[in-house]
């Protein structure tokens, strides 16, 4: 049943860290070469926010307090995606250290949310989510400061599509 | 036949000579126990998480429950405690247990051993502390910060280094499959970390999102699924009393795990901002899976021939066994999910959520449950306390389980659906939600039968090592004739 090389310590280890390392190379390092994924579009360039902007420290509190586990931020090209405006593309996450695609949409996908609403409402809507929605189950961050319910709202109005992005997805 | 009891008593023998008072396989009767702690808290944090998507008032008492307890950061809460406090150092004992036996050497280290323990449980802690602070990294299962990361590592390598020891120093030659997969989690655990948690750190774009999707497969596809699927490898001869079917389909699951699973990584982004050849990438291998997990079940139903009766008597086989199945559905179910038809449905759903419970929660847990209630007797010379607590464990998690996943699942589908009908925003979108809200109830219930499970473990692991009945000898080895 057993022969040598199932003895063979330095063979089973090699064989786990080359088979793990291949896919690393494949997953992890090639996809930083692929020129779909390193060139910003003119989306990313709105959303690389300059250090301590609102937009950076509303992101900050958006992180902060979990937002991303139940908003997603990525418009697929498929139909239970098809009214949330133009479809997500590689580029459009260029500068986001971490992009904040996620995997669950217990709330709705926030990528263009700038787009839908105005600064009030979102304000008034982080307060009290019940007072829009009666079924809403989205928590009342009415307990943030001023200060980071104003940066946050900053946030969510800067994800919009850049105007020439806008008309160039629009043939989906 | 060399019995393991035997073989205990030898080595505390040993000790007694050289050098003080540490008993053999503390280190991993000590990650049961703490283990245990770990998964209790979960389990009650996993409960706030259920009753708030029901009602998102609820525990809003005042700002600072509301801030502290808010469900986004309750959640990864929930998922690091099973994770990290539960499920990850349920396998660690099982490391620590089943290297010693099947080496037939004593640990390198038990004071090493002893002393990793205690640190991986305080940096936890503090990991913990610091989720709660909302010191959250936006990556699922990676959330805690680069400071609890980088001791995680560090703790982790003096683990290996105390396990390789160990196996340098063995008696049997020969290494049993179980330590090809074991083997295979201690280079492999290590660097998933690493790769998970380190670059992430610095770099941004969507390479960044495909590195963190392939920690998020790969702490399950890398670390539980060879480290479970080992575990049963060793259990299964032991608790149905029959040699392993075939040596070799093991064999073949151990290097079909490695290579096909590490490359999954990118079916999570299936559909999604990422190039075509990217996806691929993710799905066939996703597919492959097929291989090692028919590997595992062929070799289950091999070895079982004949023995099927000892389910109804032998409850830990019958944990195993069920953690078996559910694993094999989970990966059923997994290269489904990933094609990209089914995954336009499914992805951001509830299903997910009843997706990740299916191998984590029914697959592994219950075969380390198994482990548990096979190797703590052996460990302290008391026999589990009580078989009908044993047996109430089951029931809850089992029916508990069910219930949780196939409310998921259900929800999911007409959340899918729900979506496609283009109730995607605004007050369609809620209206879906609504419609849902029976299913987050019946999760909540599901969920409180698998507590309640728990609780009958907890209680029957406290009472078994407080007041359980003195073990009688030791069946054979069935697997080292």
């Amino acid at each position: 049943m057993a022969n040598q090389s199932e003895k063979n310590i330095g063979a089973l280890l090699g064989g786990a860290i080359a088979v793990f390392m291949i896919g690393i190379i494949g997953t992890c390092v090639l996809p930083f070469f692929d020129s779909s994924i390193n060139t910003p579009t003119a989306t990313a360039k709105l959303k690389n926010y300059l250090p301590n902007s609102a937009e950076a420290r509303g992101r900050v509190v958006y992180i902060k307090e979990g937002c991303y586990w139940c908003h997603s931020q990525s418009v697929r090209p498929v139909k239970a995606d098809s009214k949330l405006g133009p479809v997500s593309v590689p580029g459009d996450y260029y500068y986001d250290k971490i992009p904040l695609i996620m995997t669950q949409r217990t709330g709705p996908d926030l990528t263009w949310v700038g787009s839908r609403y105005s600064p009030e409402w979102q304000y008034e809507h982080l307060n009290n989510p019940q007072k829009f929605y009666n079924g809403s189950i989205m928590p009342k961050y009415n307990y943030l400061s001023e200060q980071d319910k104003k940066d946050l709202v900053a946030y969510l109005m800067s994800l919009k599509p850049a105007p020439a992005a806008k008309a160039g997805a629009a043939g989906r | 036949m060399e019995t393991h009891w035997t073989l205990t008593l030898e080595l505390k023998g040993d000790f007694r000579m050289s050098t003080a008072t540490i008993r053999p396989y503390t280190t991993s009767k000590l990650f049961m126990y703490t283990s245990i702690v770990w998964l209790l808290i979960g389990m009650v944090v996993a409960l706030l998480v259920a009753v708030k998507s029901v009602n998102p008032d609820f525990l809003a008492i005042n700002r600072w429950w509301q801030e502290y307890f808010t469900y986004g950061r309750l959640r990864p809460i929930h998922t690091n405690t099973v994770l990290f406090g539960w499920l990850t150092p349920a396998f660690f004992a099982m490391w620590f247990y089943i290297v010693p036996v099947l080496t037939k050497a004593p640990l390198y280290s038990e004071r090493l051993g002893v002393f990793t323990v205690w640190a991986w449980n305080v940096v936890y802690a503090i990991g913990m502390v610091m989720l709660f602070l909302g010191r959250q990294v936006p990556v699922e299962y990676s959330e805690m910060p680069l400071v609890i990361d980088i001791p995680i590592i560090l703790i982790t390598g003096l683990m290996v280094y105390n396990l390789a020891r160990t196996i340098m120093n063995r008696k049997e030659r020969i290494l049993y499959v179980t330590l090809w997969y074991f083997l295979g989690t201690m280079v492999w655990l290590p660097m998933i970390y690493i790769v998970g948690n380190i670059p992430g750190a610095y770099l941004s774009g969507i390479g960044q999102a495909s590195i963190a999707y392939t920690w998020v497969h790969n702490i399950i596809g890398m670390w539980f699924t060879p480290a479970g699927v080992g575990t049963i490898y060793f259990l299964m001869p032991k608790l149905s009393g029959k040699p392993i079917y075939s040596h070799k389909l093991s064999l073949i699951g151990f290097w079909t795990i490695g290579a096909f699973y590490i490359w999954n990584g990118p079916h999570h982004l299936v559909n999604g901002p990422i190039p075509l050849w990217l996806m691929k990438a993710g799905i066939i291998p996703s597919v492959l899976l097929i291989i090692p997990v028919w590997t595992v079940l062929a070799n289950v139903i091999g070895t079982m021939k004949g023995a099927w009766h000892k389910i109804s008597e032998n409850i830990e086989l019958k944990f195993m066994m069920t953690g078996t199945l559910f694993y094999f559905l989970a990966c059923i179910q997994g290269p489904f999910q990933a094609l990209m038809g089914p995954n336009a449905i499914l992805h951001f759903t509830y299903w997910t959520v009843g997706h990740a419970h299916l191998p984590l929660f029914a697959g592994f847990s219950l075969v380390a449950f198994a482990g548990y209630y096979y190797a703590l007797p052996r460990i302290i010379g008391r026999q589990i306390y009580s078989r009908s607590l044993m047996n109430w464990h089951y029931w809850f998690s089992v029916v508990g389980f069910l219930i949780f996943g196939f409310a998921m699942w259900l929800a999911g589908i007409l959340q899918g659906f729900g979506w496609m009908d283009g109730n995607q925003v605004g007050a369609a979108f809620v209206k879906v939600l609504e419609s849902l809200h029976m299913y987050l109830i019946a999760r909540a219930i599901g969920g409180t039968f698998m507590f309640l499970g728990q609780i009958a473990f907890a209680w029957n692991i406290y009472k078994t090592a407080t007041a359980g009945k003195q073990a009688e000898a030791e069946e054979p080895m069935p697997v080292l004739q």
